[in-house]
């Protein structure tokens, strides 16, 4: 739209446009000046000084077992978490395009509506289903099939289970847009050409929709990475991730500076996934 | 651009395979929300699904907990306040933005929409180690000024198409017809984008309301419903959360409902309903 307002917009007033345009922007500008670029300055402050200027915060955390031992913990869940929303999500976008408009619609609608879901309404749903007197271990006792409950929550498998399921919505939408927007004639052009289905998906739609799948995949690693409420609650305090590591150095033993620090780093490494997602989505066919 | 039909024939959309797993991953979805709604109406404390008997003794124990009230008014003093700066802030932004022609508009939106990529946790940890220096740890402020930071780029990006899809040369219109800035705005733009408007209200105010991670770490002793909610989760499993849950889900998918229904941009952002064959066509 932009360029096209340069074309017939008269030049003279390029100048007050700009001007006003500013005005408008002002507030909301110096609103998150004040509220969040000052906080997140002052955080990265804290992070590097002490209080002269030094890297001993970092320097400590690479020393301490416990933080990489964390750290380890989180990437690998965020990986994990990725891996099985790729193998959920990409079967679920492509069948989604293949759907007609009205069953479409009402699939899309059961997509979107966990979004709009406190994720502390699922998470808790989880132990309803998942813990040892839930839905699904009673019902494996009751036909007799295992005898003690499995555990399910309070490890690994249950924060995953959680992160998926608030995670898969992000993962599915995006690449579900990409994949509609694939040119139908590609497709029919392969077929008449007397490419079989499965040639036609593994030579042509897939990798039509690959930089889009990096994209969502990023995406997903990302947002796990700063996962709070799931691994509190399903995984029972034993299996913390970073996040929980910080709310200990705020709340529990106070240690501004390395909170501060773990913080700097993980965002350091979230903005540049972050533009590398970006980077593929530019770099997307579709 | 094409039109998005169906993929048709042997190349695929219909493999059962991919079916079976499409249906299964949308049941995981959807069966957290499933279960919680009768599980509220249970007679029993145990969390038994199904329930053994129905009742609404949960719903009669929430009414009667004044932590629960407590936290309802909060909720909604914050709520409501945060959503209604972040909607002032974020409509007049993206029309800057959107009909400005700034200067670093690349740079500026990077920082309105960073709140969104950077983990709450993060922002929580940054303004709580501001907050303890500004005197507003647990203060009604810092968490309004907080879940603003949060909310205003749901706003903006609503905004920002609702605004960029109306089309500008009716303004210009206006202005040649003599208009004065003033008229154009609150006569011509502001009506026009009135639906939007209350669809991203509606966003930042349920955006707000579900807000857990600040909240926990910034608003000292005081509790807002989702923090309630948290910290009994972490206690004790409570059936009454389940007849909350019940009743924030009934208020989301209405609030989305509504939306989605006011702003035809929304059902774009969310990639639903016959926008996406429409813009094909």
């Amino acid at each position: 739209m932009g360029p096209a307002d340069g074309a017939t917009a008269p030049r003279r007033k390029a100048g007050a446009r700009s001007r006003q345009g500013a005005a408008f922007v002002l507030p909301l500008f110096l609103f998150m000046l004040v509220a969040f670029t000052a906080p997140v300055l002052l955080m990265l402050g804290w992070s590097v000084t002490n209080p002269t200027p030094t890297a001993r915060h970092y320097a400590y955390l690479l020393e301490t077992p416990v933080y990489l031992k964390v750290l380890a913990n989180t990437l690998r869940i965020a990986l994990i978490t990725t891996a099985a929303c790729t193998a959920l999500g990409y079967p679920l976008a492509y069948w989604l395009r293949g759907l007609a408009a009205r069953p479409r619609l009402i699939a899309l609608s059961l997509v979107v509506l966990p979004f709009w879901i406190s994720i502390l309404i699922r998470t808790y749903a989880w132990i309803v289903i998942l813990g040892n007197a839930g839905l699904v271990n009673r019902s494996l006792m009751d036909i007799g099939l295992i005898g003690t409950p499995i555990p399910f929550l309070y490890n690994e498998l249950g924060v995953t289970i959680g992160t998926v399921n608030v995670l898969l919505p992000f993962f599915v939408l995006p690449l579900y847009a990409s994949m509609t927007r694939i040119d139908q004639r590609l497709l029919d052009a392969a077929a008449s050409l007397g490419a079989p289905g499965r040639t036609i998906f593994w030579r042509v739609f897939f990798p039509l929709t690959g930089a889009a799948l990096a994209a969502s995949a990023i995406l997903v690693f990302i947002l796990t990475l700063g996962f709070y409420i799931t691994p509190a609650i399903l995984g029972g305090g034993r299996v913390p991730m970073v996040a929980n590591m910080l709310d200990m150095l705020i709340n529990t033993f106070p240690r501004w500076e390395l909170a501060a620090a773990i913080s700097t780093l993980l965002m350091t490494v979230v903005i540049g996934l972050y533009l590398m997602s970006r980077w593929a989505r530019t770099r997307a066919a579709y | 651009m094409p039109p998005t039909e169906p993929v048709t024939g042997r190349s695929g959309g219909r493999h059962a395979g991919v079916a079976v797993v499409a249906v299964a991953a949308l049941v995981f979805l959807c069966l957290p929300i499933v279960i919680v709604v009768p599980m509220s109406f249970s007679s029993a404390r145990s969390l038994r699904f199904p329930p053994p008997g129905l009742s609404l003794r949960w719903y009669h124990e929430l009414l009667a907990d004044p932590e629960w009230l407590v936290a309802m008014i909060n909720s909604a003093i914050v709520a409501l306040s945060s959503s209604a700066l972040a909607v002032v802030l974020g409509v007049l932004a993206a029309y800057g933005l959107v009909r400005g022609r700034l200067a670093g508009r690349t740079a500026i939106e990077a920082m309105f929409m960073a709140p969104l990529v950077i983990p709450s946790v993060i922002i929580a940890i940054a303004l709580y180690i501001a907050f303890a220096q500004a005197g507003l740890l647990g203060t009604f402020e810092g968490l309004i000024a907080a879940h603003t930071i949060h909310s205003a780029p749901y706003v903006v990006l609503v905004m920002s198409v609702a605004i960029a899809s109306f089309d500008h040369r009716i303004e210009q219109m206006a202005r040649s017809l003599g208009a004065p800035e003033r008229t154009v705005l609150l006569r011509v733009v502001l009506p026009n984008v009135l639906p939007s408007i209350a669809a991203a209200w509606i966003l930042a105010f349920v955006v707000s309301f579900d807000e857990v991670i600040l909240t926990l770490f910034l608003f000292g002793n005081k509790y807002t419903i989702p923090k309630q909610m948290f910290v009994r989760l972490e206690l004790r499993i409570d059936p009454t959360i389940t007849a909350v849950a019940t009743m924030l889900i009934v208020l989301s998918v209405a609030a989305l409902v509504v939306a989605i229904l006011l702003s035809p941009p929304l059902r774009g952002l969310l990639g639903l309903g016959r926008h996406q064959d429409q813009t094909a066509a």
